[in-house]
Formats: C-alpha cells, structure tokens, sequence
C-alpha cells in the first residue's frame, strides 16, 4: 500500500504540475516565431510578441497591472523600458481593478534607453533615445519623439507628429518615418550569432512554458 | 567637491580701464606690460572665417569686398555665409544630405528602369526634409540647392550702393572741413554723428578704431574703384501707394492650423521673406565663425593669435594669464561659523619652470579694491616657495625630492610644482551670501620676452620683478 500511496501521489504531482504549468504558462512570454527576443532581456508578465520583431537584450518589458500585446516589426533597443505599470493613485493590491491591455502596433522603433507607459502606440512610430511617454498618451501614427523629450500629457498626438527639443515643440512632418526594415534583417541575422534567445512559441501547438 | 573647482569661486582683479575681477582662467597677461588683461580690455580683431560645419576657410578680406554676383555660387557671397552647408529653417540645426534610389527612365530605352540616387536635404535633430517645402530632390550631392531669389534684392542693393557713395562723400567733406579750418570749439557730437553716419551705411568698423590722421585703409579699396567709375548713382523716392492690399475675408474667421504657423525666430532668421507658414520655410546657407585675435591696447602686441587653418585647435601665440601667474585654488573648507576662526586648505599652483617666491599679504583697511569681502582673513606670513613645472618629473624617479624646510603650520603638503597652505578665515557677517575673503599675492617673474641687452658685467640673463594681484575668494555660505 506504500507504494500504491507513492503512485497515487506521483500522479498528483504530475496534475499538479500540469495545472501549474498551464497557469504558469499564460503568464510568461507568448513569443511569435520569427521573432528575435535575446535572453538577456527582462519581460515580465503577459507578454505577447509579434512576428519579426527584435527585442535587444537588456530590454525590458513588464507588463504588471495587465498585459501587453507588441506587433510585428517592432525593434526595441537596450536599455529601453516597456511597462504596463499600475496608476499612482491606485495600490497594487486594491481590488476592483481591471487589468487593461497595453497595445503596441507594427514597425514601431523603441530606441535605446527609452521608457514608454503610453496603453496604445499605434504604427510607425520612433520613440527616440531617453524619451519618457506618459500613461495616458496615445501615440497614433508615424509619431517621433525626440531625443529626451519628457511627454506626459492626457492626449492623442495626431499623425506625423515630432516632438524635438528641450522645450518638447512640435511640428508635423508631411512622410512618416520609414520602416527599419534593413536594420531588422540584419539584427535578425547577426543577434543570434552572438546571444541565445527565448524560446518562441508555435501558433498552431499548445502553449508551451518558454525558459526565463 | 568639484564645486571647489569651479573656476568663478576665485576671482583675480585686472587694472583696467574698469576694474575686472574673473577668474584666472579667462584672463590674458600681456608680458611686455606685465599686467593681466581681461577680455575687455583688449581689442579684438577677426582673422579669418570659417564655417563651423564644413571647417573651410574664407580669408576675411576676399570675403568682404568680393561683389561680383556673376560668379558660380560655389564661391563666398558677400553675406558671409558658407556655400556647402545649409541650416534647418525649422531648428537651426545642420542639415544633412541624404540620398535615395529612385527608378528613373534610362536616356537611351524609355521602357527600362534603373535606380538613380536622388538627393534630398534633412534635419536629424527635428526630422525637417527639403520634401517638406516642396523643393525637388538633386540629382547631384551638393551644389544643386539654391537659395530662392527676393524679388526686392535689385532695389536694395542699389539703395546700398547710393548710401556708400553717399557716406563717402560725406566722410571726405569733413576730413576736408577739418583740416581747412581748424575749429576747437566744434562740438564733439558733430564728429560723433559723421562717424556714425559712416557706420550706419556700412563702410565698416575700423574705422573706429583709427587713430587721427592715420590714413583710412578701409576706404582705399573703394575709393580706388570709384576712381574707375566716378558716375552718379541715383535713385527714384519710393513710391506711396493709396490702395493697400485688403484682408481676405475669412481673416478672423479662419480656424489657425498650428503647426503651419511659423515662430518668430524662425521667421526673423529670414529677414528677407519672413514667411508666415511652415510650407514656405526654405533652408538659408549656414552663417560663417570667425577666428579672433586679441591685442593689448598699451602696447599693441599680440595676445592670442590662433592658427589659420580651422580644424586645429593650437594657437600661434597664445600669452593666457595661466601659464604665467600662479593660481589660488580652493581646496577643502571646513564649517565656516560666525565670528569662529576656521582653516581653509588653499593649493597655490607655480605654472613656470622655476623657482617662484611667492608672499600673500592681506587686504589692509581702507583698501579700495577690497569691496567684497565679508571675512577677516590671516594669510601666512612666511613666503612660500614653489618649485618649478618639470615636465619629466613623472617620469624620473631617480630624481631627489627637493627639500624646502615647510612649517606644517603653514604649508600642508607638497606636490611637484603644487603646495597646499592654511588661511585662517573668520566670518564677520551673519547674512545669507557667500563668505568672501581677498588678500593680495605678490611673487617674482621672469620676464622671458625681453630683448637682450648685452650686459658687460655678464649677470644673470633676466631679472625677476615682483607682480602683485589682488585675489578674491569665494568660500560659501555659513553654516549656523
């Protein structure tokens, strides 16, 4: 009878384990194949990762107060800082708060050390070394802000907007910014060369746990 | 602790035409007067100009008098502005060549295409591009942009050219007027006025700046030409106008599309057109620098001189007060309290390759340069003996430490050419301003640039003369 309690309990683990797992799994990193994620990156929480999008390591993505959902073709850099965090006024623990999703769209460039809280990036857009979004930005298309440029205002910058300067001064530009293709093959080639990367998930299998 | 070092805590006093006080740093010492000079004390002269972009250099005379408007626009204009490289109208920032591949019609089999690289200005800093006006992308990298043309640009220059003319003549007549009749009582605000008349047509500075009854070289280019041609330049008045364009009609009802409205600053940058919409900002050629020499009022030598070419950095002459004065810097400061005696470390640098002797002497009362300090201040009295820059000293361990007999009281430590000292300072004030002190120091030089008299007795090749400099320290708030 021992060991019929030890089978019996190894097969509880095992549930168990399954069950975790699958918990575990909607947690982690939902990474499309074709993409491009370096270990060393930081992405916590739901995350869900586009096609032929390349992540650099030491980026970060922490999706806490809900989940992030990042397109195809996007390029985010070293150092930057995609985080769907919670609101100042609003304790982590406080019940009744819904978990809103963080929306990223295609060929957005998220430069080096970079931070962006904005809940929808639509397109096209650059977000320039050192800029600070705000959470309650909504950056449309083709959108460029600049260099260091601290934004956090209630609004919804209109297309082909730039945002350049210390005093953040704005003009729009009559093209969007082009799509860095050449830049995402090349870094599509070359990281794998020199980092390990992140397990990418097959769409039509079952989700499997990606390695942290 | 890097504010200590921070180069306006201690100020030198220049005896100028007005009293100076600025840091060593900024400060020129003119050796043939052996006395600092500031920057305002000396006269500047441009030497060349180059444009800050592409570093060519444009020889400063060539840039003022060339004229002629038939030459091909890739040589200077007289407006003093590179050829190469333009500005953005929208940031000011450099603009940049980009280029990019187009299908374009082969000249010899019209249905085949084949990519040519067009070529298109940007701005990397607010993302402007020469598209974005409507001007057409070059098929060449430079030289294809142009400048468009103001409609007004014949008249004015005309205009000009009366007024210089007009100046001129102005200018002999009262030369003329002055040494006919001798009249010291003509008031001054007459001569005054011609001079200002002469630059206000733009006839140029120097004149200024030209002793009485030296001949006026400025004007000797020009007088030559007009030599040449001695014809009258008339001009028609300008005409008034009574009907005036009127608004349109939906001026006040027209909603403002923001980012079509140009600044004032971008507007102004462009006096010629001052568009009022973005669409219209054309990109101007980038305004040139000048490299400046600097000369002694006194004595009229040279202070700084730098080298012609613009990438280098170096100086032909270079007389900066650092390389010969020694410098007072702060080095730590303790609690500074009211009325409580409190020691401050000082480090006295010795910039020359000798021996230098230096003595600090307080500020007595009643001193007229000792305005700012609020500090009684008690200065070592023993003088202080600096040892000279060796060069190779890093280098050359061999070499025997030279032995000063230092008082600890008084001197710190000792480093190559370095000596920390003790001052003793008390606040006298209990306000909110920073605790000034000033004493004088006064230390040997040897005057290097002095000709060589050729001495029968066969002395020592120079004599020291004892400089004396008014210093102010700035050591910071009290700390109750």
């Amino acid at each position: 009878c021992c060991e019929g309690f030890e089978i019996d309990c190894r097969k509880k683990l095992k549930s168990l384990n399954k069950m975790s797992d699958k918990q575990n799994a909607q947690k982690s990193a939902k990474i499309a194949a074709g993409a491009v994620v370096c270990v060393e990156s930081e992405i916590r929480g739901e995350v869900t990762i586009g096609a032929r999008t390349v992540v650099h390591p030491k980026a970060r993505i922490i999706a806490e107060a809900g989940p992030i959902v990042i397109g195809e073709g996007n390029l985010i850099e070293e150092q930057a800082l995609i985080i769907n965090s919670y609101p100042e006024n609003i304790a982590p623990d406080s019940e009744g708060v819904e978990p809103k999703t963080m929306t990223i769209g295609i060929n957005n460039v998220f430069e080096v050390g970079c931070m962006s809280q904005a809940m929808k990036i639509g397109d096209n857009n650059v977000i320039e070394s050192k800029a600070d979004l705000g959470r309650n930005m909504i950056l449309t298309s083709g959108c460029i802000i600049g260099a260091c440029c601290q934004v956090n205002t209630c609004e919804v910058i209109p297309e082909n907007t730039v945002i350049f300067g210390s005093g953040c001064q704005r003009r729009v530009q009559t093209e969007r910014p082009q799509p860095q293709t050449l830049q995402l093959d090349f870094l599509m080639k070359i990281l794998p060369n020199y980092h390990h990367m992140k397990k990418t998930v097959k769409t039509t299998s079952a989700v499997t746990p990606a390695k942290n | 602790m890097a504010s200590l070092l921070q180069p306006d805590r201690v100020l030198y006093l220049v005896h100028g035409e007005k009293k100076i006080r600025s840091p060593l740093s900024t400060l020129y010492f003119c050796r043939y007067c052996s006395e600092l000079r500031s920057l305002e004390c000396v006269s500047h002269e441009v030497d060349s100009h180059y444009c800050p972009s592409c570093l060519e250099n444009m020889p400063s005379a060539e840039a003022k008098l060339k004229k002629n408007r038939k030459r091909i626009c890739n040589q200077l204009n007289e407006n003093f502005r590179c050829a190469n490289c333009f500005d953005c109208p929208c940031c000011m920032h450099t603009l940049s060549t980009r280029a990019t591949n187009i299908p374009a019609p082969l000249p010899d089999d019209p249905s085949k295409t084949t990519m040519k690289k067009a070529y298109y200005l940007a701005c990397g800093f607010c993302r402007w591009t020469s598209r974005d006006v409507g001007m057409a992308d070059k098929s060449v990298a430079s030289g294809g942009w142009q400048e468009p043309d103001n409609p007004h640009t014949q008249r004015i220059n005309k205009l000009i050219e009366y007024y210089q003319q007009l100046a001129q003549r102005e200018k002999l007549e009262r030369d003329r007027k002055k040494l006919a009749r001798r009249r010291p009582y003509m008031p001054l605000a007459f001569s005054q006025h011609t001079i200002h008349v002469v630059e206000k047509y733009g006839l140029g500075t120097r004149l200024q700046r030209q002793r009485p009854g030296a001949p006026i070289t400025s004007l000797a280019g020009l007088s030559l030409k007009e030599g040449e041609d001695q014809k009258e330049i008339n001009i028609e008045p300008a005409q008034a106008l009574d009907e005036v364009e009127p608004l349109p009609e939906d001026c006040y009802t027209r909603p403002i599309n923001l980012p079509e409205v140009t600044s004032l600053r971008q507007r102004l940058l462009q006096p010629d057109f001052q568009p009022a919409g973005a669409s219209q900002l054309h990109p101007k050629h980038k305004h040139l620098l000048i490299k400046r020499s600097l000369r002694c009022r006194k004595c009229e030598h040279n202070l700084s001189k730098p080298e012609f070419n613009p990438t280098s950095i170096k100086f032909k002459i270079q007389l900066v007060a650092v390389s010969y004065i020694p410098e007072v810097r702060i080095m730590s400061i303790p609690n500074l309290r009211f009325q409580k005696e409190c020691q401050v470390l000082l480090t006295l640098t010795n910039p020359v390759e000798n021996i230098t002797h230096v003595t600090l002497v307080g500020c007595e009362e009643g001193d007229p340069e000792d305005i700012n300090s609020t500090a009684k201040v008690m200065v070592p009295t023993k003088e202080l003996v600096l040892a000279g820059k060796d060069a190779a000293a890093d280098y050359d361990e061999l070499a025997e430490p030279q032995d000063f007999q230092d008082d600890p009281d008084v001197v710190a430590f000792r480093k190559s050419n370095k000596i920390g000292f003790f001052i003793k300072v008390v606040p006298q004030r209990e306000e909110d301003g920073d605790v000034t002190v000033s004493f004088k120091i006064r230390h040997d030089f040897r005057n290097l640039a002095a000709p060589i008299r050729p001495s029968e007795e066969g002395d020592a090749p120079t004599e020291a003369i004892w400089l004396t400099h008014h210093v102010e320290l700035s050591l910071g708030p009290i700390i109750a």
